[in-house]
């Protein structure tokens, strides 16, 4: 292996570079991207890690973010359904926040209006 | 105030009498407390699992409830808030937030608080004492898009104001819905500022949208004014 270090062409990371915008419709559509892209998901040197929110939501999908937490406290009409009736189960599974199944909301805000009144949760 | 954890009740809706104890279960209530520290330190750090998108900072989702009517005294504590866990990855951050509902979905007088880890969501904490928060009202029907949002800004560090976002609040009340982001400093203008535009920006707020910045003293003043005048008057 060769140890002459001497030879390199390395160059520093360029932390800016200029885009010139002259209509709006050339601005990015997400608010997080910057004109000419985004350039950098971590900061030059590493500093920061920053996502936008479309990546962010892109992750969702991904089958390690679809698992069940470990440990999540079972806290009724929070992170499980409000009560124990077999039917109220049975409603879109056990994913109370999920975005993309089909209209969580309507049958979930319709589950939590049913049953009003939630139970008291025990804390540890 | 010798109870930290009124702290954590709604200092917007100007109904705190409901939450009033005696002194000998604000007694109980931080011996409580003591034990839930010690809980919280014995738990591990959670890291990134392998393959997973680290975030710059861990985070803790907790969840609060005020209980209907005057609460069950010792319990009103145990009752009010409950950590629903920590993350350090998106993934992660995902796991907990697909199991949890959406905050247009949740009934009653309840909050979600998503903070990093280590910053307990009060004013008293030695993160958030010299702080203060923006507010943003909201008419229902908004609440769950608009958190999802504020979050996930919070999450991908798109506020650039180093250290100084210290978490997020989304309260369910009976007329409106709140949220407010958290920040250490409240004299330093240009972070406040720097929130401020970037909370326009990533909420995609109506222009009319109301927008209020208040510090955590002044939090606790009007707490500790409010709770004398009532004691004065002969409380309850």
């Amino acid at each position: 292996m060769s140890t002459d270090f001497q030879k390199t062409n390395a160059k520093a990371i360029p932390s800016t570079r200029t885009v010139a915008v002259n209509e709006a419709d050339h601005m990015p559509h997400d608010y997080s991207t910057t004109p000419g892209g985004t350039l950098f998901s971590t900061t030059p040197g590493g500093t920061r890690i920053i996502y936008d929110r479309k990546f962010l939501l892109e992750c969702r999908s991904s089958p390690l973010a679809r698992t069940p937490p470990r440990g999540l406290p079972t806290i009724p009409g929070v992170t499980s359904p409000p009560t124990k009736e077999p039917n109220a189960k049975a409603v879109n599974g056990e994913l109370l926040n999920n975005n993309s199944i089909v209209a969580p909301e309507t049958s979930n805000a319709e589950m939590f209006k049913a049953n009003n009144q939630l139970k008291e949760f025990k804390c540890f | 105030m010798n109870n930290k954890f009124d702290a954590l009740k709604d200092d917007d809706s100007g109904d705190h009498e409901q939450d009033q104890g005696s002194p000998k279960d604000s007694e109980k209530e931080k011996i409580e407390d003591d034990d839930k520290e010690q809980i919280i330190i014995k738990k591990k750090m959670v890291v990134p699992g392998a393959g997973e998108h680290p975030l710059q900072y861990n985070y803790t989702f907790w969840y609060s409830r005020r209980t209907p009517g005057r609460p069950a005294s010792t319990q009103s504590y145990e009752q009010n808030i409950k950590q629903i866990g920590s993350f350090a990855s998106v993934e992660q951050f995902w796991r907990f937030y697909s199991h949890m509902i959406r905050p247009g979905d949740l009934t009653g007088h309840s909050d979600f608080h998503l903070f990093k880890e280590g910053i307990k969501p009060m004013w008293e904490d030695d993160a958030n004492k010299m702080g203060g928060k923006w507010i943003i009202r909201l008419r229902k029907g908004l609440a769950s898009r608009c958190w999802e949002n504020l979050i996930l800004a919070m999450l991908g560090e798109q506020f650039m104001v180093g250290e100084e976002i210290c978490g997020a609040v989304v309260s369910v009340r009976f007329q409106e819905d709140i949220i407010s982001i958290w920040n250490k400093t409240a004299s330093d203008q240009a972070t406040t500022a720097r929130i401020r535009d970037t909370l326009r920006r990533v909420l995609n707020l109506p222009p009319n949208t109301i927008m209020e910045y208040k510090t955590h003293t002044d939090s606790i003043k009007a707490w500790e004014d409010f709770h004398g005048l009532v004691n004065a008057s002969g409380g309850r």
